[in-house]
C-alpha cells in the first residue's frame, strides 16, 4: 500500500479520455438518436403552430377544466428540475466525497428541465403571440403585469432559478473548460478559450473559485425551495377544493425533490451506458442516491397521507368530492400514483441489492417519475373537474394535440442533453480529479480503507 | 505581479512544496510566488495567497440592493398601475415579500458571478499571463517572479534541488 494520493496513481491522460468520451467520440448512434428526437420535436412544434392557428378548442380543455396536461407538464418539468441543482449544492456544501461524478449530470438536468418547463405556460397561454404583455415594460396601452397574481411570482421565481442554475452550471464548468481549451484544436479550442475566460488554475484563482462555488451553493438552495413553493401557490392561492391547502408548498417541494432524484438516477444510467462511464459512475453512487430516493418516498407517503387524512376525516363535501373522484373516474391514475410512488419503490429501495443493481434502481426511478406525473395529473385536472358547482363537473382527457406537445417536450429535453454532452464535459473532470487528489489508501490491520484529506474554508492555513 | 517569471514543473505536491519553501527562504515575497495546478492546493501547501478574499461581503451588499430593487418594482407597480378592488388594500404585502425575496436572490447570484470573476481577474484573453498546460498531466507548476541575475540563479537552483522536471523563464505576469 502506498501513501500516494489516488490521482498520482491514475493515468490522467486516460482519465481525461474516459471522462471526455462524449466530446471526443461521435458515433452514428448519436446522430440517429439526435435525429429521432429532432423529428419528434419538429412534430411537436408543428402541432403547436396548428393549435395556435386553430385555437385552444383543439385541446381537451373545457369548462371547468381550464388547466390540463400542458400545466401538468409545466409542474412536472419544474419539479424534475428541482433536484439537480439542489442535490449538487447540498453535496457540495456537505463535502460528500462521492458527489463528483453526479454534479454535472444533475446540474444540466436542472437547466434543461427548466427550459422545457418554462415554455409550457407560454404554450398554454392561448394567443401566444401576446406573451410579451407579461413582461413589465412601459407601453402605450398602459398594460403592466399584476404582481398580485401568483403566476407573476412564478415568472419571477422561475427566471431567477433558471439564471441561477445556468450560472451554477457554468461556474462549475470553468476549470473543465480550461482543460478542454488546452487539449483541443480548431473551433473547439476557440469556443473553450472564450468560455473558460482565461482560467489558468493559479493558487489565487482556485481559492476564489472555491469561495464562489460555495456561495453559489448556499444561494441556490433557498431559491430552489422557493421556486417550487411558488409553483404550489399557483394552486394553493385559488379557492379550489383540493388546492387551497397550507401543506401544498412543502408537499410540492418534497415531490419535486423526489422526482428530481429519480430523474438524476435515470440520466446517470443513460450516461453510464452510452458513454461507458462504468468506472466513474459506480454502484456506490446509485446506492447513495437510492437511499435518498427511499427516504423521499417515505416523506412523500407521509405528506400524502397527512393531506388525505384531514379531508377523509373531516368530510368537507367540496373537498371530499375531489378525493372521492380518485376512487371513481381517476382510479387508474390514482392507483398508478400510489403504486409507483410508494408501494413498489419504497420496499424495493430498502434493499441494498436493489440500490446497487443499476437496472433495478433505474426501474424504481422510472416508476417514481411515472408516479409523480400521475400525481400532477390528479392535482391539476381532478381538482378542477370537481369544482364547487356539480352541474358543470366534467372529466378531462387530453387530445392528440396535447399528447404530441408532451412528447415533444421529452424529445426537447433529450435533444438538449445530447447536444450539451457533445460540446461540454458531461462529467465534472476537475471535481473528480480533486477527489482523487485528496484520497489516499491506508491500512486498517489486514484491510485497507480510503482516507480523504479535507481543508475547511477559514481553517488554519496549511492544515489538511 | 509582472516581470521575469521562473516556471518550475514538478511531478507532485511534495517536491513543489519543497521548492516553495526554498523560494520563500531566498527570501521571495508571497506575492511573487504562486502555483498553477489542475487541482486546488490548500493555502500554504506550496504557496500562500497574500490577498484576502473580499467579494463575498459585496455579495451581501448586492443582496440588499436586489431587495430594494424588488421592493421598488412591486411598490411602483401598485402605485403606478393601481388595481382597485373593493375592500382590498392597493399595496398587497404577500406579493411584495415574494418579489423582493426573488429579486434579492437574483442580484446576489449575479453578484457572485461577476464579483467572483472580477476578483479572479477573469475574463482574461491576453496571453501575457504565464500558463502551463502540462498541469493537466498531473504536474504542478511553481511560478516565481524574480529579479534577473543573482536572484534568478538562486531561485533556479532552489527549484532544481527540489526536483523540478523542467525549468524555464518567461516575461509575463503570474
Amino acid at each position: 500500500m502506498s501513501g500516494e494520493h489516488l490521482l498520482a496513481r491514475t493515468d490522467e491522460a486516460q482519465l481525461y479520455r474516459d471522462l471526455s468520451r462524449s466530446n471526443l467520440v461521435t458515433t452514428w448512434k448519436w446522430f440517429a438518436g439526435a435525429g429521432t428526437l429532432a423529428l419528434v420535436l419538429l412534430w411537436g412544434i408543428g402541432v403547436f403552430v396548428y393549435m395556435m392557428m386553430t385555437g385552444m378548442g383543439v385541446t381537451g380543455l373545457n369548462r371547468p377544466v381550464f388547466w390540463g396536461i400542458l400545466i401538468v407538464n409545466f409542474v412536472f418539468w419544474i419539479g424534475l428540475s428541482h433536484s439537480g441543482t439542489l442535490i449538487s449544492a447540498i453535496l457540495r456544501l456537505t463535502h460528500a466525497t462521492w458527489r463528483a461524478p453526479i454534479l454535472r449530470a444533475a446540474e444540466a438536468m436542472t437547466a434543461f428541465s427548466l427550459m422545457v418547463g418554462g415554455l409550457f405556460p407560454l404554450i398554454h397561454l392561448g394567443r401566444n403571440w401576446r406573451f410579451y404583455y407579461t413582461i413589465p415594460y412601459p407601453n402605450e396601452r398602459g398594460l403592466w403585469p399584476n404582481m398580485r397574481s401568483p403566476l407573476m411570482w412564478d415568472a419571477v421565481a422561475i427566471n431567477t432559478y433558471l439564471i441561477g442554475s445556468l450560472t451554477f452550471l457554468y461556474v462549475g464548468m470553468i476549470p473543465d473548460l480550461a482543460i478542454l481549451r488546452d487539449k483541443s484544436e480548431g473551433w473547439r479550442r476557440m469556443l473553450y478559450s472564450i468560455l473558460s475566460l482565461g482560467f489558468r488554475g493559479t493558487h489565487a484563482e482556485w481559492r476564489r473559485y472555491h469561495r464562489a462555488s460555495t456561495l453559489f451553493a448556499i444561494l441556490i438552495i433557498p431559491v430552489a425551495v422557493s421556486v417550487h413553493s411558488i409553483v404550489s401557490w399557483d394552486f394553493a392561492m385559488a379557492k379550489v377544493p383540493g388546492w387551497h391547502s397550507t401543506i401544498f408548498a412543502p408537499y410540492f417541494v418534497v415531490g419535486a425533490i423526489f422526482s428530481g432524484i429519480a430523474g438524476v438516477v435515470l440520466v446517470m444510467t443513460v450516461l453510464r451506458r452510452v458513454f461507458r462511464l462504468e468506472r466513474v459512475l459506480t454502484p456506490l453512487h446509485f446506492d447513495n442516491l437510492g437511499k435518498l430516493l427511499c427516504m423521499m418516498s417515505l416523506i412523500w407517503g407521509y405528506f400524502y397521507f397527512a393531506e388525505f387524512l384531514t379531508v377523509w376525516y373531516n368530510r368537507n363535501p367540496e373537498e371530499w368530492e375531489v378525493f372521492s373522484s380518485y376512487g371513481k373516474s381517476y382510479l387508474p391514475v390514482f392507483l398508478l400514483m400510489i403504486m409507483c410512488n410508494f408501494v413498489i419503490p419504497f420496499p424495493m429501495l430498502c434493499m441494498k441489492k436493489v440500490r446497487r443493481s443499476i437496472p433495478a434502481i433505474s426501474i424504481a426511478s422510472f416508476l417514481v417519475v411515472v408516479g409523480m406525473y400521475c400525481e400532477r395529473i390528479l392535482i391539476v385536472t381532478a381538482s378542477l373537474a370537481r369544482r364547487n358547482d356539480p352541474f358543470i363537473w366534467h372529466n378531462y382527457f387530453p387530445t392528440w394535440v396535447e399528447l404530441s406537445i408532451t412528447a415533444a417536450s421529452f424529445a426537447m429535453f433529450g435533444l438538449l442533453y445530447m447536444i450539451f454532452s457533445k460540446i461540454f464535459p458531461i462529467m465534472a473532470i476537475s471535481d473528480i480529479k480533486e477527489r482523487l487528489f485528496h484520497t489516499t489508501e491506508r491500512a486498517f490491520g489486514g484491510a485497507s480503507a480510503e482516507a480523504i484529506a479535507r481543508v475547511e474554508e477559514g481553517e488554519e492555513e496549511g492544515s489538511a | 505581479m509582472s516581470g521575469l517569471v521562473l516556471i518550475g514543473l514538478f511531478d507532485g505536491v511534495e517536491p513543489a512544496a519543497k521548492a516553495g519553501q526554498a523560494l520563500r527562504a531566498l527570501p521571495l515575497p508571497a506575492a511573487n510566488l504562486t502555483t498553477i495546478s489542475g487541482v486546488p492546493l490548500p493555502d500554504g501547501a506550496v504557496s500562500v495567497d497574500p490577498r484576502p478574499i473580499r467579494f463575498s461581503r459585496y455579495v451581501v451588499v448586492f443582496w440588499f440592493v436586489g431587495a430594494l430593487a424588488g421592493l421598488g418594482l412591486a411598490l411602483a407597480t401598485y402605485l403606478l398601475y393601481p388595481l382597485i378592488t373593493a375592500g382590498k388594500a392597493i399595496i398587497s404585502i404577500p406579493p411584495t415579500l415574494i418579489i423582493t425575496y426573488e429579486v434579492a436572490m437574483l442580484f446576489a447570484l449575479l453578484a457572485t458571478l461577476v464579483l467572483g470573476a472580477r476578483e479572479m481577474g477573469l475574463p482574461r484573453f491576453k496571453a501575457k499571463k504565464v500558463h502551463e498546460p502540462r498541469i493537466h498531466e498531473g504536474k504542478i507548476a511553481v511560478c516565481a517572479v524574480v529579479e534577473p541575475g543573482e536572484q534568478e540563479r538562486r531561485a533556479r537552483e532552489a527549484m532544481k534541488t527540489a526536483g523540478a522536471l523542467d525549468i524555464r523563464t518567461e516575461e509575463g505576469e503570474i
